[in-house]
């Protein structure tokens, strides 16, 4: 534990070193010093900048969460029900190498330029990367163990239950850790159009009126964004899969 | 005999059907990887209602098939499969069934494996709580209630497996290799065990096992299996299952030797008839 945490501290203080390192030797606006960067932090999450933050967390959440909901399911029933299994196959995997990025654009002209299309567009890539997982998990399940829990008086739901969804638990987590990396991604991207809420629209803006100081404040909000989502997920599996626990 | 009603000293509900009768059983899996597969053919024998049989043969000749068959988790391509006089169901509540790599589920805790059968049945949360309680505790397995069944050993969990079979009270107990992995004393030990449980439920007990010794001593009935397709060579009856010291008897040394011979025999018998068909498979 604690051993971990020296690590932790060891590895920020060699990142800020280097940065501050490379800071002076470049001496230019693009890249500020530690303290003037974090100076700027502190300036900006008091002001404008916890507005956007928390418009982009909400929507990261909320398109991961319908991502979820959605994925999860399905997954598991094209797992188990071999004939929807055989139909949906090609279905998804000719969609799934396309990148859904490109959709941004037919995203904003049916669902408008608000947070639907974005949380859509980013529910979407989240979703294909659930489902997929899911699926494949679902498949791999072992025939013995559903033959066992059947034996003991198991129902079709019992099984979903019982087994299914279990196994592939950890793989959703697996999976979730991956995804939200592209969602923030992706989300960045979207923020750069038709919205002036967000951390992709502040790091824009920002960076159009050479406010690099605060460009960085913003790229710091971002990455504790994606630092404070691991943690939720990190704490969220430990207490769903107790049983994977070393 | 005495002038009790019912024969062979059966509890007094029995009804005169056989507790497993299985006839002109054929299983066909028709998506082998090579074609259809004939896993059992014509198989047929019946037992007895709390007598216990023992499955032996090759690798590969359709003891589990048959297992799962009588489990009603396959069904037979033809032929019948009776339990006590009912065409065999996949729920039947009084079968129970244990798989060869115990089939316990790894998310679940000791405890919620062992109740997993009587939650799945809707029984009230009480007595759910008393039984599991009383078979793990029979067990020796309430310390460890907590656990997962990766932090148990081989023979734990083995112990859990048959634990989650014993709550549902079965009537018929299917086994498959079930003590296969453990080392030879926990080996001896569990069978001790599940003698000593047998002999308090008398539970139908149908055993697969790659081990003579394991035969012999676990079945009062000793079906000898040979495969390509899966039939019955021979059934061989082993009155002395169960008596006190069993191992040691004289009785105990002969079958075993002469199921070896049978198995030996049978074995030199079946390459030597491949080989005259497909020459070029020993060679292969
Ligand atoms: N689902 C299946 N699909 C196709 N073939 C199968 C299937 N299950 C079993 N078989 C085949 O049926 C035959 C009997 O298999 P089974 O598992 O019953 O043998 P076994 O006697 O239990 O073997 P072992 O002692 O190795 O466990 C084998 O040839 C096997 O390859
Ligand atoms: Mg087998």
């Amino acid at each position: 534990m604690w051993n971990k945490v020296l690590l932790y501290l060891t590895a920020i203080l060699l990142l800020l070193l280097g940065w501050w390192a490379l800071a002076l030797v470049l001496d230019s606006n693009a890249l500020p010093t530690p303290p003037t960067t974090f100076e700027a932090f502190w300036v900006a999450i008091g002001g404008p900048l916890k507005v956007h933050l928390a418009a982009s967390l909400t929507r990261v959440v909320v398109s991961i969460i319908l991502a979820v909901l959605l994925a999860v399911p399905t997954g598991l029933v094209l797992g188990r029900v071999k004939w929807l299994d055989w139909l949906a196959g090609p279905l998804i995997f000719l969609t799934y190498p396309v990148p859904k990025i490109v959709f941004l654009p037919v995203f904003m002209a049916i669902f408008g330029l608000g947070n639907l299309s974005k949380v859509l567009l980013v529910g979407l890539i989240v979703f294909y990367q659930m489902l997929v997982t899911t699926w494949d998990a679902a498949r791999a399940i072992s025939p013995q163990l559903i033959y066992s829990v059947t034996s003991l008086g198991a129902r079709e739901w019992d099984l979903y239950r019982h087994v299914l969804f279990p196994a592939v638990l950890p793989k959703i987590f697996t999976a979730l850790r991956i995804g939200l990396g592209t969602a923030i991604a992706v989300l960045f991207i979207a923020e750069n159009y038709a919205t002036n809420r967000g951390l992709g629209f502040y790091l824009l803006e920002t960076w159009s009126r050479g406010a690099y100081d605060e460009m960085y404040a913003g790229i710091i909000a971002m990455g504790l964004m994606g630092w404070g989502l691991y943690q939720v997920l990190g704490w969220l599996e430990r207490k769903a899969c107790p049983w994977m626990a070393d | 005999m005495s002038s009790s009603p019912s024969r062979r000293g059966s509890p007094p509900h029995h009804t005169g059907d056989p507790a497993v009768r299985v006839q002109d059983l054929s299983v066909i899996f028709s998506h082998g990887p090579g074609g259809p597969v004939e896993a059992l053919k014509d198989v047929s024998f019946s037992l007895d209602e709390g007598q216990t049989c023992a499955l032996i043969g090759p690798s590969g000749c359709g003891k589990t098939t048959l297992l799962y068959t009588l489990a009603g988790l396959i069904k037979p391509s033809s032929g019948r499969v009776m339990i006590k006089g009912e065409p065999v169901r996949p729920k039947r509540r009084d079968t129970a069934l244990i798989l060869q790599d115990y089939g316990l589920l790894p998310w679940k805790t000791v405890w919620k494996n062992v109740s997993l059968g009587l939650e799945i049945r809707r029984v009230p949360r009480e007595e759910q709580q008393q039984k599991v309680e009383e078979v793990l505790g029979s067990l020796g397995l309430l310390a460890m209630r907590d656990r997962f069944p990766g932090q148990l050993s081989g023979g734990q969990r083995q112990r859990v497996a048959i634990a989650r079979a014993l709550t549902l009270d079965p009537d018929l107990l299917l086994m498959d290799e079930p003590f296969s992995s453990l080392d030879a004393l926990t080996r001896e030990e569990l069978q001790e065990s599940l003698v000593e449980l047998w002999q308090v439920k008398r539970p139908t007990l149908v055993v697969v096992t790659h081990s003579i010794e394991e035969a012999v001593f676990l079945g009062q009935k000793i079906i000898i299996m040979s495969g390509g397709p899966g039939r019955v060579l021979y059934e061989l009856d082993n009155p002395g299952v169960g008596s006190r010291g069993y191992r040691r008897t004289a009785e105990y040394h002969r079958l075993t030797t002469t199921i070896r011979d049978l198995l030996v025999e049978n074995r030199l018998k079946s390459t030597s008839h491949r080989a005259q068909h497909h020459p070029w498979e020993s060679i292969g």
